[in-house]
């Protein structure tokens, strides 16, 4: 097995239990390089636990769960989208890529271009609407030298133009060699039927 | 992929916090505007008797201090806890013991530092000492940093719960006797020309020990309430 087969996220019967009860699990699953994987499950399936067992919020009940990149490899987006309103796109911008570093091809203007929020990046994200602040968070994805992707509900809030840029930019991360974990209650259809699907049962 | 190195990390988080503190300056002001009604509220209550009011000085600014801090803390980590910042600091490469720290720090010069500039104001209304003036100053500079740190541990001890302002005082007041009981002895051996290095050199061991095992044991407890 060559180091490109690695998984970069490997999860061996992982299941999560609050007060006995299982949350979800035990699944399977292994991510590597160029792979998007769609976590599908109705309200209360445990997406979002899932999501905080593999960031190492949570600690797994159960099974084993190994992670291919070091720290700083894995980057997270939630419904609480880790912004401080109080600051510009630029200054919550600017902390990120202290804490995890920066992509040597991209540049704050080119990334928030991309999302489209080019002209907002000194406006407090206190006056953004709901989808820009997603847009603002999704900018930290592409600024991030992150190999995994753990997107929680990235579809919500989003307009039909939002849902093809988080289309457009799994498929860029997927190009490059990255990975993502992607949740959705199912409302969205994604692009592309080649896509890996995880079901949660409730 | 190359990683943020930990002190431009440390740099960064410290610098938003205090821009942060600023665009909310009105809430830095508060702690202040608090301790200056209570001391100016003192002479009123007990009568202007200068030799009353002079012997009891240190102690109301110490107090006076204390709970000014003690406003503040409530909030320290739980915007970060709230809005998902503080996921994001988890995940990053840099141990979370020092990013917590260099909040704490940020906290420090923001609720704790404008407080040790009035507090000499505050002294002096209540007619302490000039003499004794700068081993209140540093007794305060001692103490605060040390205060800061005990109730960022149990603030993160708190973050789940909702409500923690009333956990949070019933707590930290058997950590704050120690810190406040040596602070003011200093202080009052100084006021009658004892020496007053020991109790001093007891706070500058207590806040080196809190330096080092404070931010620890916050992370730890952080990570413990966002496991829930």
């Amino acid at each position: 097995m060559t180091v490109a087969d690695t998984p970069l996220l490997e999860a061996r019967a992982l299941g999560f239990l609050r007060q006995e009860e299982p949350v979800f699990g035990p699944i399977d699953f292994e991510l590597r390089a160029g792979e998007i994987a769609l976590v599908e499950g109705n309200n209360g399936s445990g997406k979002t636990t899932l999501m905080r067992v593999l960031t190492g919020m949570l600690r797994a009940s159960e099974g084993e769960l190994r992670i291919g990149g070091g720290a700083g490899s894995l980057v997270f987006l939630g419904h609480h989208l880790g912004l401080k309103t109080d600051l510009s796109a630029r200054e919550n911008l600017d902390l990120a890529v202290a804490l995890y570093g920066r992509r040597d091809d991209v540049t704050l203007m080119s990334v928030l271009a991309e999302v489209g929020l080019a002209g907002y990046e000194d406006e407090p994200v206190r006056r953004l609407s709901a989808g820009q602040k997603k847009r603002a968070a999704l900018a930290r994805l592409l600024m991030l030298p992150a190999t995994v992707w753990l997107l929680d509900e990235p579809y919500a809030n989003l307009d039909r133009e939002g849902i093809a840029l988080v289309n457009r930019l799994l498929a860029l991360h997927a190009a490059r060699g990255g990975a993502a974990l992607v949740t959705s209650h199912g409302a969205v259809t994604f692009a592309g039927d080649t896509l890996r699907r995880i079901r949660l049962h409730a | 992929m190359r990683p943020g190195s930990t002190s431009s990390a440390c740099a960064a988080l410290l610098h938003r916090d205090l821009l942060l503190a600023w665009r909310r300056r009105g809430d830095i002001a508060m702690p202040v505007l608090y301790a200056l009604i209570v001391g100016t509220l003192f002479p009123f209550a007990i009568g202007p008797d200068p030799a009353l009011l002079a012997r009891i000085a240190s102690g109301v600014v110490f107090v006076t201090v204390l709970l000014s801090i003690l406003l503040s803390l409530d909030g320290l980590f739980r915007g970060d806890i709230e809005d998902g910042s503080m996921e994001q600091l988890m995940l990053a490469p840099q141990p979370l013991a020092l990013l917590v720290g260099m909040k704490i720090l940020a906290h420090w010069i923001t609720a704790a530092l404008p407080l040790i500039v009035v507090a000499p104001m505050l002294a002096s209304m209540l007619r302490f000492p000039a003499s004794a003036m700068p081993v209140l100053v540093l007794a305060l500079l001692l103490s605060t940093p040390l205060l800061s740190l005990l109730g960022a541990v149990l603030v993160a001890l708190a973050g789940g719960a909702r409500r923690s302002g009333m956990l949070l005082a019933l707590m930290l007041l058997p950590l704050c006797v120690p810190v406040v009981i040596f602070a003011a002895g200093a202080v009052s051996a100084a006021q009658q020309g004892l020496p007053w290095a020991a109790p001093m050199a007891w706070l500058g061991a207590g806040l080196a020990m809190a330096v080092v095992l404070g931010p620890l044991a916050c992370a730890a407890a952080l990570r413990i309430a966002m496991d829930t």
